[in-house]
């Protein structure tokens, strides 16, 4: 099995992001309450930019055009959601 | 020759400074303007012209009853009779929702559900309704309502003796919808009416009605094109970053880039809850 050598130097790092994935998606599906599940996704996304920043700051290469790639990946997943037509908003 | 002019789009290499060209910030912003693009024109032509597009709903009276009868014979519970007056009165509020255009129990003119079971004539002692709208297949239809305590109630509740249901299509708040209006009840005095009762697996459910529609010719579902465009765009990034990351393993690239592996493990995120959201609204 083939494991990046990004997730072998830092497999701490990539186990908190899994885990805050896992979390957030087990919470969402078990929750039932619309702003609830808003609050739920807003935390996720929050959550993977701060671990994005750490991981880039740890890394020495934190720079304008990493963040803004993060930020429009964000934006993407997060368009994706608000406009499909079986999401919550 | 060809073959190279569009490699960079997708396989890192010196020429992409080690990124696939499809996966920088300005075909990112690209694939976004473009997704937002492909939905706006769906929605502008499901408004503008209700004739381009349609509904496809899969859903029927009969797989509804099916179903709900089902869920109650899971539970242990007397399959629900249908009563074709039942049905009527749910027929009745569907289209009074259409031509009034809301969708809520009560109209705006102060109809309440029992409005309808007295307008057709049904005398009950305990009664109940469910409405659903914008759902593809009974399936999901079912799932929602079992999944809402209130609705839930309704379907398993066993006072309720008989069902009617309604598959009605038309334009809602100027989109093409299907609603789908269960109404449950028990008659006062049974024998006093005059309703045909069968069993489940031999009854003759009516047909989807359409109240504003103007043709009866199947059209595309504004909603399945727009899960169309969704998919499409959501593999194709997700298809781009696959091979950018199994490249850049394959050949021990180090760049200044985003990690990959996080983008993937977001996008993924994003596709289950988009998986597990339920279709339409149900109320």
């Amino acid at each position: 099995m083939i494991i990046p050598k990004e997730i072998k130097q830092k497999p701490v790092e990539y186990i908190i992001l899994l885990l805050i994935f896992i979390f957030g998606f087990f919470l969402y599906i078990f929750i039932n309450n619309s702003q609830a599940k808003i609050l739920i996704l807003s935390g996720v996304v929050l959550s993977y930019l701060v671990w994005s920043l750490y991981h880039h700051q740890k890394r020495g290469d934190l720079h304008t055009s990493i963040i803004i790639e993060y930020l429009l990946i964000i934006l993407f997943g997060l368009v994706f959601l608000l406009f499909d037509p079986f999401a919550i908003f | 020759m060809f073959k190279k002019n569009w490699i960079h789009y997708f396989i890192p290499q010196e020429k992409n400074n080690h990124r696939a060209t499809l996966l920088k910030p300005f075909f990112l912003l690209f694939f976004l303007v473009l997704y937002l693009l492909s939905q706006s024109i769906i929605k502008s032509l499901t408004i503008a012209n209700p004739g381009i597009l349609g509904y496809s709903s899969e859903i029927t009276a009969q797989k509804v009853l099916d179903q709900t009868n089902n869920e109650r014979i899971k539970l242990g519970l007397e399959p629900l009779t249908y009563n074709s007056v039942l049905s009527e009165s749910a027929k009745e509020k569907a289209e009074d929702m259409f031509v009034n255009n809301y969708w809520a129990h009560n109209s705006p003119q102060g109809k309440t559900p029992w409005t309808f079971f007295n307008t057709v004539g049904y005398k009950y002692s305990t009664a109940g309704e469910n409405l659903a709208k914008d759902f593809y297949d009974t399936d999901s239809l079912v799932k929602a309502w079992m999944n809402s305590p209130t609705h839930k109630e309704n379907i398993i509740n066993n006072k309720y003796k008989e069902i009617g249901i309604a598959v009605v299509n038309g334009t809602l708040g100027d989109i093409k919808t299907t609603l789908v209006v269960q109404h449950f009840g028990t008659p006062l005095i049974a024998t006093a009416q005059e309703i045909i009762s069968q069993k489940s697996d031999d009854i003759a459910v009516p047909a989807t009605v359409d109240v504003l529609a103007e043709s009866d010719e199947k059209l595309i579902s504004p909603l399945t094109l727009s899960k169309i465009f969704s998919s499409i765009i959501f593999i194709a990034l997700m298809v781009v970053l696959f091979i950018d990351g199994f490249t850049t393993i394959k050949n021990n690239i180090h760049r200044l880039t985003g990690s990959t592996v996080g983008h993937i493990s977001f996008l993924f995120f994003i596709f289950l809850i988009m998986l597990f959201n339920q279709q339409g609204s149900i109320f």
